[in-house]
């Protein structure tokens, strides 16, 4: 069982320190999501993700109905450096609460 | 030679005497925010109290009201004492 | 001119006090998008990096996503806000 110390969350960067080996989804700017196993990361939010896969939402408007259509596109990437600067948001997995 | 010039007023003793007083913070790109300001800090993060948010959208300006926020100074473009983008 | 900012440092906030008060409340974090995220505020540092719990994703006033615990980083981050909203669509 970790320590109080070593579980506690006292800073934000701390949530993604309890994160590692584990799987995790990250937010990216232009409609772009990961999940992926979290290897490492530093303080810029720079990370390493292994088995990923990324979803890419795009939106066309439709040229004659002007109708929007969405569509996401997934792929699986075995291992990834990811750039801290386009990161929006990290979610851990789901803990029991 | 500015520096005896009476009249000058740091950027910064502008903003500190807004403090206590209404200010319409216009930010980069379609956002205003008009509120009370609180403080500040050397990166012109600002406390506001009582704010009304004003976003341009293509279906027209949504307004929001918050009680207090910190806004990040980082996207701010213009400050202006007192103003309001609303006469009321 | 002495005397202007102690004057108002009865009613003074500072964002680090601001910071503060704020740590296990409920909050509304705008990004610059215009993305909002509801939730209890776990902590935050100085680049506004911003750890919560019971994250509610919102877009365009609609509820898009849940998530447990989320870090959102600072860079992103338009406002923190405190309380409830009202919302009203004006001209």
């Amino acid at each position: 069982m970790a320590s109080e110390e070593e579980s506690a969350v006292k800073e934000p960067l701390d949530l993604i320190r309890l994160s590692l080996d584990e799987r995790i989804y990250v937010k990216l700017r232009s409609d772009r999501e990961l999940r992926g196993k979290l290897h490492a990361y530093d303080q810029h939010l720079n990370m390493i993700l292994g088995d990923v896969e990324e979803i890419v939402t795009t939106v066309e408007i439709d040229d004659e109905t002007y109708e929007e259509i969405v569509r996401t596109t997934k792929r699986m990437m075995p291992f990834l450096f990811v750039r801290g600067d386009g990161v929006i948001l990290v979610s851990p997995p789901l803990r029991t609460v | 030679m500015a520096n005896n010039n009476p009249s000058q007023l740091l950027p910064s003793e502008l903003i500190d005497r807004c403090i206590g007083s209404k200010i319409w913070v216009i930010m980069k790109g379609d956002k205003e925010l008009v509120g009370t300001l609180r403080g500040f800090d050397v990166y012109v993060n600002m406390v506001l109290e009582d704010v009304t948010e004003y976003e341009i959208t293509a279906e027209g300006r949504r307004i929001t009201k918050l009680d207090q926020i910190l806004l990040n100074g980082n996207n701010i473009a213009i400050l202006v004492p007192g103003g309001s983008p609303d006469p009321e | 001119m002495s005397g202007g900012g102690e004057k108002g440092s009865a009613t003074t906030k500072t964002p680090g006090d601001f910071l503060k008060a704020i740590r296990g409340r409920p909050v509304v974090v705008k990004l610059n998008s215009g993305v909002d995220y509801r939730g209890i505020l776990a902590c935050l540092d100085g680049y506004m990096n911003i750890a919560m719990e019971q994250t509610e994703e919102y877009v365009n006033g609609q509820l898009k996503n849940k998530y447990g615990d989320a870090f959102i980083r600072g860079n992103n981050v338009l406002y923190i806000s405190t309380s409830k909203r009202t919302l009203a669509d004006g001209a």
